[in-house]
């Protein structure tokens, strides 16, 4: 977005690792399912034990789809500080449980809560990136049509819905184009040279608007083009050349997933509760 | 799902096409704020602009078009920054569609603050119930915060005499925790209205500036019923004219299109040719008749097909068998591999769309357009922004298609060649009164000498160093763009980088013109990094709608010359440079042709006297006027003012006499140089 003009790995949008293991071709609404129940079971029951078992899916995930570790995006040095300064503070807060080794008392309390929420996003953010990292765009909107079905007596437009996305999905990486030949046009130019006073005091408001203005224009443009588009083509209708949906794969998929959040569920609330 | 709706059921159906593109453009517009607000360290605040994409779909469309973007664009920022981008998105969308409606009634700053407030209590409720289910979430976020609290408060209580400081915030910070309801609730509605109030101010703005923005789309649906039957049409005296414009756009005009004929209508730009493809396609004419045996059916099975100008546009689906089904009625299964061999498109169904060149987008639109097995297909303009090889394999498709399908064609080109293989060409005259001013463009004064001239001087402006260029190293995605690249261009210089889609050519005039640093490899400006002098050398970029920042011709000029609007000598001078009347000065830039905004870009740039003007297809979506009247401007600029061009382009054609020495770029490598025209 910023232009490539940085040397470290960058966020690559939209596009999925090279590959077509077992998990590339697990059908994108089990994918989507997935990650919506362990989003919840990890917004209700945040426990070590849950956290960890979401981890270790994660993991065995990321190695059935063959995925390396040149994949990540680099880590910005502020988040190391941000994450460095969060652990130091809250490990100073102290509080139960308490460890002694030898004659030095740890009160581990404090660093074990940051750690703890902390782990949850990363496993939050791990779970997205699964998603984004083995599915084709392509696949996303008819998966969406198809899990929004049972919505369709309630009067929902879930068929709206599924043609926006597939349409936006389309869209997203031209936008992208030309918002980094906006930027690097903006760059060419020199600063503005601005009259009165009040103007030089509302610089950056001049340069948002600016900026945005043009953008949607750009925007506005396209979206006509593509109405155009549309109408050519008679409205709105078939989005997708190949069904899709659940195979024996997505079957056993979601079982896995459904049983691991029992099991975290249960152990959760019995044996192993983190409070 | 059709869109043959009456309009009075309308406003209860299911999304219009026009509706439809501007929720997913939006959308994608929004997402793309809210992504780069998550994942752009400290870039937070550019969450705010997503409220305006949203505000104006509230503002211009039905609440059901603000939720379709909603969910397309919160599905989007989630698969990209996770659950915080999704949150991101549904904000904008809730903020923005509150400023929007407020705006479609008409009312003030002060209904926006209190309907704000309502918002914000109705959010902060909302906000507080969720966190009091989620107990356990709560207590961990609470403990954490606790415990960064705390852990600060017994560093301070270190520092001497800080003791009774750091004890009062650990207790101030309990007790607020402890009414944390009052809290949250108290921050969402101060938040809420905040952003609502920046929102507003926002997008009040940007309407301002948008007023003069002309509506570019074309089709409207076919609304007649029947049976669906296009041809023979015969139009009798076909007059249009367009609603505030004092001269027709069209006609008269009597010709008619009989089954299974190839017809090529051509005429030059304002003639018409566009107006008359909106009435073969189903529009009324103001004047005169249209006689069809049935229904236009545009886009329906048997009915009218059309392909337009822009490749990128009309393609719709992210895969290529995707795009050749998008539309067709839910049920209809066709045979998408035989389709994309007739246009030569074969093997390529699981390819993404997004990697296709300009002539194969084109050729499936054509496969798009045959799956509707129409009786009456129009291709408008459709070679006009592809290269040359493009160019002839689209012409090739097009011209088998009679023969092999039941169809009528009407090709509609600018270009007399391309009319040679119909069975009959209908020339449109046209009266003139539509095109824009490029015959005055043409016969503007030669710009004078500004720059002292420097013929071919063997000093060089720009040396590129065994430049190489890698997008996204070290990961899965890593694509090599150029290898091993070593040239110089020197003072004076014309020089064409030629190579097709995906060479790498666009890359490196990013490179020369310093916004891109090469991963190896040096590009010097008179001896330093041009990346550290960005400015200095000049680009124009294809999309020149994209560098034309400000909302009329002498704000943009004088902003992106660097001196002010007010120096009104200066603009003149400098639209003068590029052949422009001073008369445009004052016109908004939204109201300019395509060529006039390429020569608005130009003036700006020249107007800083760059050390060289680098121009990435400077010809594309010209039509063949402006295209020439253009190239003799660049030429005369190099000649006497000793201006060094570098031209970025898939094509040759009439660019011999601006660029004498040419490089062929072919997969990011530099093939042999050739050099022609006696520049050494």
């Amino acid at each position: 977005m910023t232009g490539p003009t940085r040397q470290r790995a960058p966020v690559v949008l939209l596009r999925p690792v090279p590959g077509h293991t077992v998990i590339h071709r697990l059908w994108a609404g089990t994918k989507l399912i997935a990650v919506a129940g362990i989003g919840v079971l990890l917004t209700f029951y945040p426990g070590w034990v849950p956290i960890g078992l979401v981890a270790a899916l994660i993991l065995t995930t990321a190695w059935l789809a063959g995925i390396q570790r040149g994949t990540l995006p680099s880590i910005p040095r502020w988040l190391w500080i941000l994450l460095f300064f969060g652990g130091a503070t809250a490990t100073f807060a102290g509080g139960s449980p308490f460890i002694d080794i030898g004659s030095v008392h740890l009160a581990l309390g404090g660093l074990l809560s940051f750690l703890r929420i902390t782990a949850v996003s990363i496993v939050l953010l791990g779970l997205g990136a699964m998603v984004s990292w083995t599915t084709n765009v392509a696949e996303i909107a008819p998966a969406v049509a198809t899990l929004g079905r049972p919505l369709r007596p309630l009067r929902v437009p879930v068929d709206d819905w599924a043609v926006a996305l597939a349409l936006a999905l389309r869209a997203f990486p031209m936008l992208i184009d030309e918002f980094r030949v906006l930027y690097a046009a903006r760059r060419l130019r020199p600063k503005m040279v601005l009259t009165t006073r009040r103007q030089r005091r509302k610089r950056w408001a001049l340069e948002v608007v600016d900026i945005l203005a043009t953008g949607i224009t750009v925007a506005l443009r396209r979206a006509d083009e593509v109405g155009d588009a549309i109408t050519a083509r008679g409205g709105a209708g078939q989005i997708s050349a190949v069904p899709s949906g659940p195979k024996r794969a997505d079957w056993v998929a979601l079982s896995i997933v459904i049983v691991m959040c029992a099991i975290a569920v249960t152990l959760e609330l019995t044996v192993l509760g983190t409070l | 799902m059709t869109a043959n709706e009456p309009s009075a059921l309308r406003r209860a159906g299911s999304l219009q096409p026009v509706e439809l593109a501007q929720a997913s453009v939006m959308a994608a517009l929004c997402a793309a704020t809210a992504i780069i607000a998550v994942v752009v360290p400290f870039a937070a605040g550019v969450s705010l602009l997503g409220t305006v994409p949203m505000g104006l779909l509230a503002y211009r469309y039905r609440l059901r078009v603000l939720i379709a973007a909603t969910v397309a664009g919160a599905v989007i920022a989630f698969l990209i920054a996770g659950m915080g981008g999704f949150m991101t998105v549904v904000d904008c969308a809730y903020i923005g569609g509150l400023t929007g409606v407020v705006k479609r009634r008409g009312r003030g700053i002060f209904t926006v603050f209190w309907a704000a407030l309502v918002a914000g209590s109705l959010f902060g409720v909302l906000a507080v119930a969720a966190l009091a289910i989620l107990a356990r979430l709560r207590h961990l976020i609470f403990d954490s915060v606790t415990a960064n609290v705390n852990g600060l408060a017994a560093v301070i209580a270190h520092i001497p005499d800080m003791e009774p400081a750091a004890e009062r915030l650990k207790h101030d910070f309990a007790t607020a925790l402890h009414y944390w309801p009052f809290l949250f609730f108290g921050w969402a509605v101060i938040t809420i209205v905040i952003v609502t109030l920046i929102g507003w101010w926002a997008l009040t703005r940007v309407m301002a500036r948008l007023l003069g923005i002309p509506d570019v789309h074309k089709l409207d649906s076919s609304t007649d019923s029947g049976p669906i039957a296009p041809v023979p049409v015969r139009l009798h005296d076909v007059r249009f004219r367009y609603p505030k414009v004092d001269h027709d756009a069209l006609g008269p005009v009597s010709l008619s299109v009989e089954p299974g004929e190839h017809v090529a209508v051509t005429g030059a730009n304002g003639s018409g040719k566009t107006t008359l493809m909106l009435m073969l396609a189903g529009r009324e004419p103001t004047a005169g008749t249209i006689e069809r045996p049935g229904a236009v059916g545009l886009g329906k099975l048997g009915g009218t097909a059309v392909i337009m100008q822009h490749p990128e546009s009309q393609v719709l689906g992210t895969r290529v068998s995707d795009d050749v089904v998008w539309g067709l009625p839910p049920g209809k299964s066709i045979d998408v591999h035989r389709l994309l061999g007739e246009v030569g498109l074969d093997g390529l169904a699981e390819r993404d769309t997004g990697g296709l060149s300009g002539g194969e987008l084109q050729r499936l639109a054509v496969a798009a357009a045959l799956a509707r097995e129409p009786s009456l297909l129009i291709a408008d303009e459709v070679t006009s922004m592809v290269d040359q090889d493009g160019r002839d394999g689209l012409l090739s498709v097009l011209s088998g298609l009679t023969q092999h399908h039941r169809m009528s064609l009407v090709h509609i080109t600018h270009y007399n060649s391309e009319a040679d293989a119909a069975d009959r060409v209908i020339n449109l005259t046209g009266n003139g009164g539509a095109a824009d001013n490029t015959e005055m463009v043409d016969t503007a004064a030669a710009p004078s000498a500004t720059v002292p001239v420097a013929h071919h001087s063997a000093k060089p402006v720009l040396e590129l160093d065994g430049v190489g260029h890698e997008y996204a190293s070290g990961t899965p995605w890593a694509t090599t763009a150029l290898r091993d690249i070593n040239f110089a261009v020197n003072e004076g210089d014309g020089l064409l980088i030629h190579g097709l889609n995906g060479s790498g050519k666009s890359t490196l005039a990013w490179i020369m013109a310093g916004l891109t640093v090469p991963t190896v490899g040096t590009c010097l400006l008179d001896g330093q990094p041009v990346s550290d002098q960005v400015g200095a050398v000049a680009i124009s970029f294809q999309a020149a709608r994209l560098q034309l920042m400000r909302s009329r011709v002498d704000l943009e000029v004088a902003s992106a010359a660097g001196f002010s609007h007010r120096d009104y000598d200066r603009v003149v001078a400098a639209l003068a440079t590029v052949g422009l009347d001073p008369g445009l000065a004052h016109r908004r830039v939204d109201q300019l042709s395509g060529g006039q905004m390429r020569r608005v870009v130009l003036a700006g740039l020249l107007a800083r006297s760059p050390r060289a003007l680098i121009l990435d297809e400077p010809l594309a979506g010209l039509d063949a006027a402006s295209q020439d009247g253009l190239l003799r401007l660049l030429e005369e600029l190099r000649r006497s003012a000793g201006l060094t061009v570098v031209v970025i382009s898939h094509d040759f054609s009439g660019l011999e006499d601006l660029c004498p020495r040419t490089l062929h770029l072919h997969d990011g490598q530099l093939a042999a140089p050739t050099t022609a025209g006696g520049v050494s």
